[in-house]
């Protein structure tokens, strides 16, 4: 089957060609856009280049200053450790064993009473008790207990009578005979 | 195969040859397309087994790659005083770990480094540096190392090119006072506590350990930053707060050491109580431990005698008979008392302390000269239930429940069960049992103007490991005797230091009005069964006409005959004089009890 739109061409006549020609659809011209392109790309690679140099930089910022806080926490925590350890070290000091030995050291002694003086009126109230020496607190640490091993059952060994007597023992020696020899030591337990 | 297109043109030279060597194309397409199809259903098979098969493994070690878990250790609550000193308190410590695989060739010289600085035993370092075992990639060096101390040691380990050594958290429990209060607060293990308020109240002390995740790219822990990072905060443990005198139990602590060393005791507590409040101020046991060191203390040690340990009270008991005859109003003061030398009832006869013919006893002076035949006489006025039910409402015969462990109620027979003669003896003191809290509580029933307050050891409140609340918080008062029985008690209990009567004139307060009591009582060994050897006590609360402290000392088995006037007076006027001037109670202007002795 042949084209229909052909049809009307061929009997147009020779004249009406022109006319033809000129009533044709033509493709219209595309408007060519004269706006200069450089200044849109140059800000979109602005953009884009700012903002990977952007992000680096913030990247590297946060590192540094990640960096930074580990380094300071590192710090907070030997500070504190440092605080705490000054702090034990002031809590020994105040350990009442300590300051009460320094004191009796110095002569102090806890009397037995207290005794109030009024700075107002001036009156002494409590009745007045001498601090004696014997009146000091013995501060000595009670005895450690000792693990069986290190604390054996004494030995006892009985000794006859005769060689218990230190004079005997010592006219003996004055006698300088050999026998004492070993003697005077059990002799004296 | 020439070709699959005979229909065309003889086929050129060339592209019969391009055919004979390559194939026609859609051969070659079809074997392209199943090798494709094959590359792709290896793909797909592996994308099945990694998304549906195990889908968490490799985000798993993807996640692992450089991620870094931190636990947050809680700090440990401190126990304190009451005036706000730390009796026992936590540090920061580190432990010091190896990796043997790192180690192991340079032991010896690394050995030397840790153990010179550390203070270690050479030889177990070096050992943990070479391994217990071939593949052992963890080993402890020290525990508890102070951190300054640790991390200058790796400081120096790090200089001297040593690998393979790290820290790690490891908290110190520190007790600046050592033995002060020791039986009281309790000691810690390795890595939980072992006795004491720190086993009761671990719960509060404790907190809750936390923990921090972030990723790290380097080995000194630096955070990838923008990498997920969490962090569960620790929750710190709380304080506890005690209303213990950290001075005033050290002093305590010595005055009864040094009688307890001086008598040859076995054994000896003391109590300071305010009389108000029922707030102890000091709870001292001797022998004692140090709390830094409880391994190197006997094991009976460690415990609280003073509530653990139940002994008869003796005649400080006869206060309370006293009262509550007062209260119920059977007797007074003044009565008249005949007392034989020896009183014959039911299965044994009953005796004084003191050999005596038959004497003339006001009630004051029963109480004063501690007449055990006197007491039975006044208590006979009361049946064995009315008398029990006092001595219950003062406290006996049931747990104070104060909040230290273990401890004793003691035992005080059912009124409806106790014989008469059982009810005779517990009129002085015997065949009952009590611990020392109970024993002051009682006391200060009477300094505290007949209102029993419960004693309390906690300030505040606090609840221990079975879920008790114990503190001066919920510290109830009830009345136990009338304001004027407590009183007249308070002016009968005057005369027993008083000097004429020479029972215990050492137990005086120089200055003070003393009220008190002394007791020696018959104690019965666990051995055998039976009574060996005596318990003496003295308790009493100063100034007696408007009491502020009470203070009760007991110390078991003397090796030296003695009674509660000679040996516990002096424990007892040496604490009282210490703990009126450290309060700052000005002596009383009040008169002393005059109260008629005989007639």
């Amino acid at each position: 089957m042949s084209s229909p739109a052909l049809q009307p061409r061929l009997r147009v006549p020779r004249v009406a060609q022109d006319a033809v020609a000129r009533a044709r659809l033509t493709v219209v011209p595309r408007v060519r856009s004269r706006a200069p392109r450089v200044p849109f790309v140059s800000l979109v690679t602005l953009v884009l280049v700012g903002g990977i140099v952007g992000l680096l930089l913030f990247n590297t910022s946060m590192q540094q200053a990640s960096f930074a806080a580990s380094s300071l926490e590192q710090r907070a925590d030997a500070l504190a450790a440092r605080e705490q350890t000054l702090r034990m070290e002031l809590d020994d000091l105040r350990d009442p064993q300590r300051v009460a030995t320094q004191a009796q050291r110095m002569g102090m002694v806890i009397p037995a009473a207290p005794v109030f003086l009024d700075l107002e009126t001036g009156v002494i109230s409590g009745a007045r008790t001498p601090a004696l020496r014997e009146d000091a607190l013995n501060l000595l640490p009670q005895e450690p207990v000792k693990p069986a091993i290190l604390a054996p059952k004494p030995t006892v060994v009985t000794v006859r009578a005769e060689a218990s007597a230190p004079q005997q023992a010592t006219k003996q020696a004055r006698r300088g005979t050999a026998r004492r020899s070993g003697q005077p030591n059990s002799a004296r337990r | 195969m020439p070709s699959t297109t005979p229909s065309r043109d003889v086929p050129s030279p060339r592209s019969r040859e391009r055919g004979g060597s390559r194939g026609a194309p859609l051969v070659r397409l079809r074997v392209g397309f199943v090798l494709i199809a094959m590359v792709l259903s290896f793909f797909g098979a592996r994308l099945v087994q990694l998304q549906a098969m195990d889908p968490q493994s490799y985000a798993t070690m993807a996640a692992a790659e450089g991620a870094v878990e931190v636990p947050l250790q809680a700090e440990r609550g401190d126990i304190l005083d009451r005036n706000g000193v730390a009796l026992a308190g936590s540090i920061k410590g580190k432990m010091v770990v190896v990796d043997p695989l790192l180690t192991r060739d340079e032991a010896p010289d690394l050995a030397r480094l840790l153990s010179e600085r550390l203070g270690l035993d050479y030889f177990r370092t070096l050992a943990a540096l070479r391994g217990r075992s071939e593949s052992s990639r963890y080993e402890y060096v020290a525990r508890r190392v102070p951190s300054t101390l640790a991390t200058d040691t790796l400081a120096a380990v790090d200089e001297a090119g040593f690998r393979g050594v790290m820290l790690e958290d490891d908290p110190i429990r520190d007790y600046p006072a050592g033995d002060v209060a020791a039986n009281l607060v309790g000691y810690m293990g390795t890595d939980e506590p072992l006795g004491g308020f720190e086993r009761t109240f671990d719960a509060q002390l404790a907190g809750e350990d936390g923990l921090a995740t972030w990723h790290s790219s380097s080995s000194k822990g630096v955070r990838i930053p923008l990498r997920e990072s969490t962090v569960t905060a620790p929750r710190n443990g709380a304080d506890l707060r005690t209303t213990i005198d950290r001075d005033l139990q050290f002093f305590t602590q010595k005055v009864l050491a040094q009688a307890v060393r001086t008598y040859r005791a076995e054994s000896g507590s003391a109590i300071v109580m305010d009389s108000r409040t029922g707030e102890i101020l000091t709870l001292a046991d001797v022998p004692t431990f140090d709390a830094n060191k409880p391994t190197e203390a006997d094991k009976e040690d460690l415990g609280s005698r003073a509530l653990n340990d139940v002994y008869e009270p003796g005649s400080v008991q006869k206060v309370l008979t006293m009262a509550s005859l007062l209260d119920a109003e059977k007797t007074f003061p003044r009565q008249r008392f005949k007392v034989p030398g020896s009183l014959e009832r039911q299965d044994r006869p009953i005796g004084d302390w003191f050999d005596h013919g038959t004497i003339r006893l006001t009630l004051a002076g029963i109480l004063a000269k501690s007449s055990n035949i006197g007491t039975v006489l006044a208590a006979d006025a009361f049946t064995p239930t009315q008398l029990v039910g006092y001595l219950r409402a003062f406290g006996l015969g049931a747990e104070t429940g104060i909040g230290v462990r273990g401890e004793a109620a003691g035992i005080l027979t059912p009124g409806g069960q106790m014989t008469s003669q059982t009810k005779d003896r517990v009129a002085f003191g015997q065949s009952l049992s009590v611990n020392v809290v109970q024993m002051a509580a009682a006391v200060n029933t009477i300094a505290n103007g007949g209102v029993r307050v419960d004693p309390s050891i906690i300030s505040g409140s606090a609840t221990t490991d079975d879920g008790t609340v114990v503190g001066t918080d919920v510290a109830t008062r009830r009345r136990v005797v009338s304001a004027k029985a407590a009183r007249a008690t308070a002016r009968m209990m005057e005369r027993v230091v008083d000097p004429e009567v020479r029972i215990a004139p050492r137990a005086q307060v120089p200055g003070y009005l003393v009220a008190g009591k002394t007791g020696t009582a018959q104690r019965v060994d666990p051995e055998c069964g039976c009574y060996n050897g005596f318990s003496v006590s003295f308790g009493g609360f100063a100034p007696a006409d408007e009491p502020r402290f009470t203070v009760y000392v007991v110390i078991h088995d003397p090796a030296v005959d003695g009674g509660g006037g000679s040996i516990t007076g002096p424990v007892f006027s040496r604490i009282m004089g210490y703990v009126l001037g450290r309060y700052g109670v000005v002596p009383t202007q009040g008169r002393p009890s005059r109260l008629p002795v005989e007639w």
